[in-house]
């Protein structure tokens, strides 16, 4: 059952700030799609919500002057995966949004939200993670700089800090361009949560960097620097070197989605047919 | 008859009800001064209940009813009267009812029922449905010996079994001894869930006056309001049950469900309305569920690949109360042996207690677990033999002429599986492409149903003219999807000749108003309120014809209707209906009949109770409807997922009424049979005994993304002797099949098999390693 709280809504930065000073136990509220189902399953809510989807400044996409992109905390998931300049420049975020829920999901569910839940199956989070984006927060203490690799904590808990709000995620220009392959495994077809999801993303030709990010595999999202040093050195042909270290790498845990073991192996498996996809992606393209 | 409305594919009646939201649910009827019901679950799998205490419930704020075991300790149950209101001495399951509250607002129910202080002494519980028949088993029930129950079901006091039907057919022992191949396999279904889009709800309200009304989300309302009264001890006169549009059943709201639980609030507020919705997760482990199976199967074959010995042991998992459960356990027996002609047979259908959610009716009654276990079975023979499954069937099915395990003989009109099989084979000529990195299969199951119901269920309809020539038909079945407000109309249409836009089917069936239906079950609806409305429509036919017999000095053998009109064959006068709906009146202005009705009931002819050692009858059950299913599905071998690409499904229909309404039922079986197949397992933890995945998170069914690349629906229409117009029932059989051909198929394109649903990629895969381990 869903408790009662106290709605607000801000209309700027700072309103939203104080707002939540307001209460002892406040939470902001983007999309509500964790937080609405949450309260509900749990019957507990936040005395107050103080919602930010009405601050004109956080639901701007824009490119940033160094030629980075800013996502503001309040753009939606479907506004994000269809935007052009996220679609031509990092289409690895669209293509991780877009396998996020389903379309009316999408319309109401945020990244910063999909990110300040925490989830280690945050499907934003792997490109993320993979483009080195940093998060951009608002506070008592003023307005902070965290890296998206410092961000996740564990299951639901991230490095914010009290009462801070995320009002921007940025993605740098040296991620622009990168191209990726995203492996998602699933019980149906559609409209799932990743049993385990694989994110193998080369950065822009010239370095050829790679980049592996894995899902539902470990406490929080996380990065496999060891398999991307090796693809880096091997490329396509380190790939099973690569499954293999990212097998040891992640520790994954027995549900009702899968078990750990096969979790495990199927780490193996989608990272390798990543890396021979985007080897075979690029062979297209004549790069 | 040559047909015009029957055979076509007309649009649902109730179609733009349903797609602009005009139609309503329960939920969406608004009762005055409603109060909101929540219920106190168990938290344990079974426990003594030493003692309830409801008194800082009763004081809450908002609170203005609260009920236990104490106040109503009355059984209830439609087939053994297994279940009380409220736990009274004992749970046993996790979400048993102990209590409820009634409160002013749903919140303030749901702290209510927060105080209400249980006293449980825990006890060993059963969780394992193997266990439960080994000597010395924790006895869940007790009491069995003490409870009512229908004369045709079994229980054996002492024991957890709740019934056991036992099929002897022919000399199974000694024939097992001659054969020339024996194969014995243990097959495993878990229970799963219904998942209906609407929840369950009742609410319920005793008026001033005494008179009990209750609003339900329910497959059967006459049903629902016997077993109510039988429950509370009132008067049928006493107690009006209606059902407003509901939107899903698949069985779990066949029976009795929430209404006792409402009326017992209701009676402590007389004047007030008591609405019990429960939420999703209740849905999954309160609610009832499918039962979960245990088969193990041996077959003797002679060299000629030709069954000649078949045992059947099958254990069911009935969860706590067996009330509606035990009927499915006695189904899977009388039709043990699925769609073969088995000349010895040993069966026997078990049902047991255990400590986990209560059992009952599934679409598909047991067929689709038990077939999962037997055409598994006929395809593993097949290969063993080195023969083709196709072909192994053909030699083995049943036909006109065939007998069935309890005996009975086959007619020519009983429907040909073997016709459904060659239409499927056919299909499956076509070659298998092939596709990179997958394995290629395919694999074919046959199906078969017979209405599992009391031999004198019920439908009767009640037609009737308004002034300006529009037909209103009353029925009582429940139309959650299937298309029986329209097949009603084509009937009515087809027997009086009258457009369908001039039909208004009522069917928001009120125990005080319409005409009396058993349930809406057993894929009968069709077949049996068909019928009914044919019968009804011949009474009014007569009606016509003698007020036009007067009209036109013709005698009533030379009359037709036509158009419209009745026609006078040997002279020239007509007569239009329109003048006739409500008495026909002559210039002078005298006046012969009336306003024109007519009732009419199908009930099934010529039922014969089974032998209780046995099961031996010649005719034990109304009709028998056959398929058969081919899938073609490529595996991934790395993953183990499936994907189903195309599915081929026939069914002998006996007619299809409507051909858009019949395909929307095969697709619709087909899917939910994938589910089940693929993905649906209700995962009840092994010592806690609590639903692990009791979330639409956690718990998944298909959704529009999972359907076959290709889903083709062929139908063979031997005519039903006794169907209206030949037709006989298809809504369950859609899904019986499904999980099992698509088993074989994975067979087919890999050489693994899977005794236990579902065919999950985590089992596939490992089942794939363990084979590649061997080689
Ligand atoms: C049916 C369904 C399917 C789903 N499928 C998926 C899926 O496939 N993949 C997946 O990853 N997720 C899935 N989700 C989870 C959820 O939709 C996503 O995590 C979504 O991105 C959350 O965004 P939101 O805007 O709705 O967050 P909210 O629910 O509004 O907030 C989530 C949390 O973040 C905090 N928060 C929100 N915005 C800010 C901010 N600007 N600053 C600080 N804190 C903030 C909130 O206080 C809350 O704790 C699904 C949810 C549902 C209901």
């Amino acid at each position: 059952m869903l408790r009662r709280f106290e709605y607000t809504q801000a209309r700027s930065v700072e309103e939203a700030l104080a707002l939540w000073q307001g209460s002892p136990d406040s939470r902001y509220l983007a999309g509500g799609t964790d937080l609405i189902p949450r309260a509900r399953a749990t019957g507990r809510a936040p005395a107050r919500l103080v919602d930010v989807k009405a601050v004109p400044e956080l639901d701007q996409v824009r490119a940033l002057p160094d030629g980075g992109l800013s996502i503001g905390a309040a753009a939606s998931v479907a506004r994000v995966a269809t935007a052009p300049e996220v679609r031509q420049r990092f289409p690895v975020l669209a293509t991780c949004c877009q396998a996020l829920g389903s379309y009316p999901l999408r319309q109401r569910a945020t990244v910063a939200g999909n990110i300040c839940n925490a989830s280690p199956c945050a499907d934003t989070a792997a490109a993320l993670l993979d483009l080195d984006a940093v998060v951009v927060a608002s506070g008592p203490r003023g307005v902070r700089r965290v890296s998206i690799h410092e961000l996740f904590v564990g299951p639901g808990q991230t490095s914010l800090e009290r009462g801070e709000l995320v009002t921007a995620i940025e993605l740098p220009a040296a991620s622009a361009g990168a191209r990726g392959q995203l492996g998602r495994l699933t019980r149906r077809q559609g409209v799932d949560i990743a049993t385990v999801a694989v994110l193998v993303t080369v950065l822009p030709a010239g370095s050829l960097r790679h980049r592996v990010a894995l899902l539902s595999v470990s406490p929080t999202p996380m990065r496999v620097a060891e398999a991307e040093n090796l693809l880096d050195q091997k490329g396509p042909d380190g790939a099973a070197e690569a499954a293999a270290i990212a097998r040891a790498a992640c520790r994954p845990i027995d549900d009702v989605r899968g078990s750990a073991s096969y979790r495990r192996d199927m780490v193996g498996v989608l990272l390798e047919r990543a890396v021979h996809a985007l080897a075979a992606e690029r062979g297209g393209r004549g790069a | 008859m040559n047909a015009r409305w029957v055979g076509q594919d007309v649009p649902r009646v109730d179609g733009l009800e349903k797609v602009t939201g005009a139609a309503r649910y329960t939920a969406d009827v608004k009762l005055p001064r409603m109060l909101h019901a929540k219920v106190v679950r168990s938290p344990h799998p079974h426990a003594r209940v030493r003692a309830v205490d409801l008194g800082k419930a009763a004081r809450a704020p908002g609170v203005r009813a609260v009920a236990s075991g104490q106040d109503f300790p009355f059984h209830v149950g439609i087939y053994l009267k297994d279940q009380t209101v409220f736990a009274t001495d004992r749970v046993r399951f996790v979400g048993d009812a102990v209590a409820a509250v009634a409160a002013e607002t749903p919140e303030a129910a749901e702290e209510a029922a927060a105080l209400v202080e249980v006293e449980y002494e825990p006890l060993p519980a059963l969780l394992d449905v193997r266990q439960g028949i080994l000597p010395g088993a924790v006895l869940v029930h007790p009491q069995l010996g003490s409870y009512q129950k229908v004369p045709w079901i079994t229980p054996e006091a002492g024991t957890n079994i709740c019934n056991h039907l036992k099929v002897r057919k022919g000399d199974y022992e000694a024939a097992l001894r001659g054969a020339a191949h024996v194969s014995e396999n243990t097959f495993v279904v878990p229970q799963v869930q219904h998942v209906p889009m609407e929840v369950h709800v009742s609410a319920a309200r005793v008026d001033l006056a005494g008179k009990l009304e209750v609003l339900t989300s329910a497959q059967s309302p006459f049903t629902v309001r016997h077993l109510l009264c039988a429950c509370f001890n009132l008067s049928h006169g006493d107690v009006r049950v209606s059902v407003p549009q509901v939107g899903g059943g698949f069985g779990g709201k066949a029976g009795i469900n929430l209404e006792p639980i409402a009326t017992a609030l209701a009676l402590k507020i007389p004047g007030r309305w008591v609405r019990l919705l429960i939420d999703r997760a209740e849905e999954f482990y309160a609610a009832v569920v499918r039962q979960g199976l245990v088969a193990t199967l041996v077959t003797g074959v002679d060299r000629q690949g030709k069954v000649v010995a078949q045992k059947m042991h099958y254990l069911w998992d009935c969860g706590a109360y067996g009330g509606y459960g035990v009927n499915v356990v006695r189904a899977a027996g009388y039709t043990c042996g699925g769609a073969y002609e088995f000349p010895n047979v040993c069966g026997d259908s078990i049902g047991v207690y255990t400590n986990r959610p209560v059992g009952s009716a599934y679409r598909g009654f047991g067929m689709q677990e038990i077939h999962w276990a037997l055409e598994q079975q006929m395809d593993m023979v097949a290969h063993e033999l080195g023969q083709d499954p196709v072909e192994f069937r053909l030699r083995n099915c049943l036909g006109p002429g065939k007998r069935t395990v309890t005996g009975q003989v086959l007619d020519e009109h009983a429907g040909r599986v073997d016709k459904c099989i060659h239409k499927v084979a056919e299909a499956f000529r076509r070659p298998l492409e092939e596709k990179p990195g997958l394995l290629r299969g395919r694999g074919l199951a046959c199906a078969v149903k017979a209405p599992a119901m009391p031999n004198d269920a019920a439908s009767s309809v009640l037609l009737k003219f308004c002034e300006d020539g529009v037909l209103e038909v009353l029925v009582s079945g429940i139309d959650y999807g299937q298309g029986l407000r329209t097949v009603a109309a084509q009937f009515a249409a087809e027997a009086l000749g009258l457009p369908l836009h001039q039909i208004r089917v009522r069917n928001l069936p009120d125990t005080d108003l319409s005409p009396y239906d058993w349930q809406t079950v057993a894929s009968r609806q069709t077949w049996a309120t068909g019928n009914a409305v044919l019968k009804a429509a011949e009474k009014c036919k007569a009606q016509f014809f003698e007020m036009a017999s007067q009209v036109l000095h013709a005698p009533v053998e030379r009359l037709a209707l036509e158009g419209g009109q009745v026609v006078d064959r040997g002279g020239q006068g007509s007569v239009p209906l329109t003048r006739m709906v409500m008495g026909y009146q002559f210039p002078d202005g005298h006046t012969i009949g009336g306003p024109v009705a007519a009732a009419a009931h199908h009930v099934p002819e010529g039922l014969l109770f089974l032998d209780p050692d046995t099961s031996q009858s010649a005719k034990p059950v109304a009709k028998w409807t056959f398929g058969a299913q081919g899938l073609e599905i490529s595996v991934d071998p790395g993953t183990g997922q499936i994907q189903v690409d195309r599915v081929v499904a026939c069914y002998d229909v006996g007619k299809v009424v409507n051909p858009g309404l019949i395909r929307g039922q095969t697709f619709g079986g087909v899917v939910q049979g994938l589910g089940t197949g693929l993905m649906e397992e209700l995962k009840v933890d092994a010592l806690t005994g609590r639903v692990r995945n009791a979330s639409l998170v956690d718990y998944k069914i298909p959704t529009s993304e999972d359907l076959p690349g290709e889903l083709e629906a062929h139908f063979v229409e031997t005519p039903q002797a006794d169907g209206p117009l030949g037709a006989r029932g298809i809504g369950e059989h859609t899904m019986i099949p499904t999980p099992a051909a698509l088993a074989n198929a994975l067979f087919d394109a890999c050489g693994v098999r899977i005794l236990d649903m579902p065919l999950t990629a985590e089992k596939v895969l490992r089942a794939l390693q363990a084979k590649r381990a061997k080689e």
